[in-house]
């Protein structure tokens, strides 16, 4: 498998011992690198050192931020704000009027849905528009009163469109992480091929990340341009 | 035919979990997301059971280990601790999992 990648892990910031342990575990699961949800108001001493205790246990970090707002104004207020300052934006669609603005933006990496609201779901309407990838957190599969039918069937519309599945745990606490293949396996039982399900854990992960720090770099001007050498003088 | 799975409990609490609540555990698992049938089919079976390293060693049937793997990882807990059970290998025989 190509480096597997997490790119939902929501650590505790303020429990020194739970981030020690979901590093330790994340190490054993075989991750090689992972995708933090900060607070966006977290010192950055704090995140240096939740990075450092990270890259202790030989895991690269990438900075994340969920996106959940009510309108459109909200969310295209937001995403000028971060998203030169995180690595992976994500959107929280909690209705399908933002569903269908965030999977259009291209300044979205990820969109992802709550199953337990019935209200609204992936459909072939932001299917059709959606740029970014389709996240599916395994924490959400976690509770009591969750069918398979949504995500199965979200799960089919994004291949019908052929948008990125990406598989994520989603975990708050070291006691929701899973392997890779874990993960990869739920993807099968819910409607990804063998391919599909790899790729959703690691190489459509690392694409989004890497394209994105590509973006920060200095050298980057647009898609397609970029800074090969200065003028000097 | 058969496949095997040697199977890491981490528990929240740290205590010592038996065989029997993991099973059960397991079972409840492939029962809510399979249903009767996928029992069945599926036929998890526990061969053994270290209480000391926290492993486990199940069997299922070849064609459905993808469905065995998704129910071992969608336990969530066990005897009432929070519980992260994580499939370490996969093989066709007992023995090369026990090296």
């Amino acid at each position: 498998m190509h480096k597997p990648v997490d790119l939902h892990i929501i650590p505790r910031v303020e429990d020194e011992k739970s981030c020690i342990k979901t590093a330790q575990m994340l190490k054993s699961a075989g991750y090689r690198a992972v995708a933090l949800t900060l607070p966006t108001g977290l010192l950055k001493e704090h995140v240096r050192s939740l990075r450092n205790r990270f890259a202790d246990s030989g895991i690269e970090i990438f900075a994340r931020i969920d996106i959940s707002c009510a309108n459109r104004q909200e969310l295209l207020r937001l995403l000028r704000r971060f998203r030169n300052v995180y690595d992976v934006v994500a959107v929280k669609c909690v209705n399908h009027a933002l569903g269908l603005v965030a999977a259009r933006d291209r300044r979205v990496d990820i969109i992802f849905f709550d199953p337990l609201k019935r209200n609204v779901w992936f459909d072939h309407s932001i299917a059709n528009v959606s740029r970014a990838a389709l996240e599916l957190n395994l924490s959400t599969l976690f509770s009591e009163s969750i069918l398979l039918t949504k995500p199965m069937k979200e799960i089919d519309i994004a291949t019908q469109h052929m948008v990125r599945v990406v598989l994520s745990s989603g975990c708050t606490s070291p006691m929701m992480i899973r392997t890779p293949e874990q993960l990869s396996a739920i993807g099968m039982v819910l409607g990804l091929n063998v391919r599909q399900a790899r790729d959703g854990v690691s190489v459509i992960p690392w694409s989004i990340v890497e394209q994105n720090v590509e973006r920060r770099s200095k050298e980057y001007v647009e898609e397609g341009v970029r800074v090969v050498k200065k003028r000097v003088g | 035919m058969r496949r095997y799975f040697l199977i890491r409990i981490y528990s929240e609490d740290l205590t010592a979990i038996s065989g029997e609540q993991f099973i059960d555990a397991l079972l409840s698992s492939v029962r809510k997301y399979f249903g009767e049938i996928g029992v069945s089919t599926i036929a998890p079976k526990l061969l053994r059971f270290d209480p000391h390293r926290s492993e486990a060693i199940v069997a299922c049937q070849k064609s459905r280990e993808k469905e065995l793997q998704a129910a071992v990882a969608l336990i969530r807990e066990i005897a009432g601790s929070s519980t992260a059970a994580l499939t370490v290998r996969i093989s066709g025989t007992i023995k090369s999992l026990a090296t």
